[in-house]
């Protein structure tokens, strides 16, 4: 069965060509540097709406460095240079005219360890609504908080305790703050850089599901060093080494039938 | 594979019950062993040096916040008091100023120890008594104006070698010559004692007033004030400035040879000796900005040139050790670097913020030299009113009075050091306070 639609999506080439969709973010001969350090050479990447894309590759690869291109999180590294298009809806963030801050609330971002802010669970989702005055009243940001925390699953644990610390969760409802926190300005596209590595397996089932939910409305961007992880939610695989994308297309043809030889040792892995 | 093999080998390579491990193992021992004596004798010589230092400063000072007094029946002679019948609360009070209280104190005396005729010896028999006693005359007479005419027992203020003697800091075995106290007044304080009229208690007056020349009647009342009204203009100068420069040098100001040149002088001048900063402070505020000197004003804004490092070194510190995480967290939601300063950084970083501002403003109550430099240094009776006017503070104070030859400004010396240290103390404890209280977990 698996086999048979291999075969199929072998024949008809890669992935994106088949999808009829138009991509939510392409980049175009990306470059980053370090320094003299040239991080990510002429990455070509499309991002489709409602769809999990995963980044693998070994450690040091540049996965990070081009989630973190996609909102223009590398800004606040001064050493670091980013070159080449990134298109949100054809339009290139990298430009001059595009206000980052409008960006980072298109482009949303959950973290690698949970970060919420030392603040009340209820404080924590209304602060990016509230600095984007998106809620026009009390009772609008209520609903907020509330439909964020629901889409995030965490209502049924924290509904009686908005005023706790978000600091006081455990760490898997901490990384569904985040994303509720995220999901609350309504992003368009949500990155996610290894968001399940500082969870137990339970914790990380949860945010699975929650991810292959969010993905019917958000285009998703996920880190990930787990080969089974992203098996197991993405509909789209690129893989990474040594700051050049080696392989992308459909998650499915990554697993089973690997064009490139260094995809083939990384995922079973051979290495990394 | 290679490698497990080897570290296999090399494990067993080693007898660990071997004569040459068993040594080694009790010299690593003997030295943790002399590691923690070492430094256990380092703390406790620490110790004992603060203990000597405390112990000395407090059973000298204890006593300078007890004061003598001996009851003398006075007579409140009318023909010195006058007609006061008539006369409002306001005209009492500055009519009684104008009193001579003295005839009436030499006259009781006389009255008492009627055998003394000779001036010299009244004088003597007078010096028993401090000036203060006049004000406590007169404060008897206000607080009950019916004992006009007669005589009636007040509790007087004895002179400070009286406080001294009673206090057991003059010897009555030394040479008369050599102290302070004539034989014949030590028999007259004697006949005092004997008489049950002398009483010590505490000196509330060391905490009301202000300077005096007279040891017994001195108090820190206008130095505390000075030193208020100076931390206060230090505190308004310094710690906005320097929480500012903090926080752009830290999270705004691009790192290149310039921020790094600032850098070093901030470290730099927190080390510059407090006094170079008070001939600053009089070059630029008094001689060139000609504001008014021994003003607290003038001691606040070199306090501030002072402190300003501290703060801004203690600040960076703290905006540093807010983890990266919740900066990139509120940036990640789109929040400008500005609202992530002012929305996550400071609030994170305001506990150790303040205790870094507090621990300046207690050095900056503990500095004297610049203080010095910029005329804060002059006899102050009066109690300032307001920042321009002239004051002392708490530290030179302490240094006014430890340069006094009188006897008794010795332990209002420790007196007002250990005022000081219980304000030291409170501030640190503050700044301990507030770091726990809004210290956050994340």
């Amino acid at each position: 069965m698996v086999n048979e639609v291999n075969i199929l999506n072998v024949n008809e080439g890669s992935a994106t060509d088949v999808d009829v969709r138009e991509p939510k973010m392409k980049a175009k001969k990306v470059n980053v540097y370090y320094g003299d350090n040239h991080a990510l050479r002429d990455i070509d990447l499309d991002i489709n709406p409602n769809e999990v894309t995963a980044l693998i590759g070994p450690s040091g690869c540049g996965k990070s460095t081009f989630l973190r291109c996609l909102n223009r999180m590398n800004d606040t590294i001064d050493i670091c240079r980013v070159e080449g298009n990134i298109l949100l809806d054809n339009q290139n963030i990298n430009d001059k005219k595009i206000d980052v801050v409008q960006l980072r609330a298109r482009v949303g971002m959950v973290f690698q360890k949970p970060n919420p802010f030392p603040k009340s669970i209820y404080d924590n989702i209304a602060y990016g609504p509230r600095i984007h005055g998106i809620a026009n009243s009390k009772e609008e940001l209520d609903e907020i908080v509330h439909s964020s925390l629901k889409k995030a699953g965490l209502w049924n644990e924290v509904h009686d305790r908005l005023d706790a610390s978000g600091t006081s969760l455990s760490g898997g409802q901490q990384q569904r703050l985040c994303i509720a926190r995220t999901i609350a300005i309504e992003p368009e596209v949500i990155l996610m850089d290894e968001p399940c590595s500082a969870l137990d397996p339970i914790a990380t089932a949860i945010i699975e599901e929650l991810i292959e939910d969010l993905k019917n409305r958000y285009a998703i961007v996920i880190v990930t060093h787990s080969m089974q992880q992203a098996a197991r939610i993405s509909q789209k695989t690129a893989f990474f080494h040594l700051g050049k994308l080696m392989e992308v297309g459909d998650t499915t043809t990554i697993f089973t039938n690997p064009t490139h030889e260094k995809t083939k040792d990384y995922i079973t892995g051979r290495y990394g | 594979m290679t490698n497990t093999t080897e570290e296999n080998q090399s494990v067993s390579r080693v007898d660990w019950n071997s004569e040459k491990q068993t040594a080694r193992l009790k010299s690593r021992y003997r030295k943790e062993k002399m590691f923690k004596g070492i430094a256990i004798m380092s703390l406790g010589t620490a110790i004992a040096a603060l203990l000597v230092v405390l112990v000395s400063i407090f059973s000298t000072g204890i006593s300078g916040f007890t004061e003598t007094r001996i009851t003398m029946d006075i007579n409140i002679d009318p023909a010195v008091v006058g007609e006061i019948n008539d006369m409002s609360e306001e005209e009492l009070t500055i009519h009684v100023a104008s009193l001579n209280i003295n005839r009436m104190l030499v006259s009781s005396l006389q009255a008492k120890f009627p055998d003394v005729t000779r001036r010299a010896d009244v004088f003597a028999l007078l010096r028993l008594f401090s000036v203060g006693a006049q004000t406590d005359i007169r404060e008897a007479i206000l607080e009950d104006t019916s004992i006009v005419g007669q005589t009636v027992p007040i509790s007087l203020k004895a002179g400070s070698d009286v406080d001294m003697l009673i206090k057991g800091y003059i010897s009555r075995e030394v040479e008369e010559s050599d102290r302070k106290i004539s034989d014949q007044q030590i028999v007259w304080v004697d006949q005092f004692i004997a008489e049950e009229r002398v009483t010590q208690g505490f000196n509330w007056a060391f905490f009301t007033s202000g300077d005096s020349r007279e040891p017994e009647l001195a108090g820190i009342w206008s130095a505390t004030v000075g030193s208020f009204l100076t931390l206060l203009v230090t505190f308004l100068i310094s710690f906005p400035i320097g929480v500012g420069s903090a926080i752009y040098l830290e999270e705004f100001a691009p790192k290149n040879r310039l921020t790094d040149l600032i850098e070093i002088n901030i470290n730099n001048l927190a080390a510059v000796p407090s006094i170079i900063f008070g001939l600053l402070g009089l070059a630029i505020f008094i001689n060139f900005m000609s504001l008014p000197r021994s003003a607290p004003l003038v001691g606040g804004l070199t306090l501030a040139l002072m402190t300003l490092p501290t703060i801004i070194i203690t600040s960076r510190a703290a905006i540093k050790a807010v983890p990266p995480s919740i900066k990139e967290a509120a940036i990640g939601l789109g929040a400008s670097h500005m609202q992530t300063v002012f929305h996550h950084v400071l609030p994170l970083s305001m506990p150790g913020i303040l205790t870094g501002s507090i621990i300046g403003m207690a050095q900056a109550l503990g500095e004297t030299a610049p203080l010095l430099m910029i005329g804060m240094v002059a006899f102050i009776v009066d109690t300032p009113t307001g920042i321009t006017e002239a004051a002392t503070a708490l530290p030179v104070q302490v240094y006014l009075w430890a340069d006094s030859p009188e006897r008794g400004f010795l332990e209002k010396t420790s007196a007002a050091i250990m005022v000081l240290l219980a304000f030291l103390i409170i501030m640190n404890g503050l700044a301990i306070w507030l770091r726990q209280k809004f210290e956050k977990k994340w």
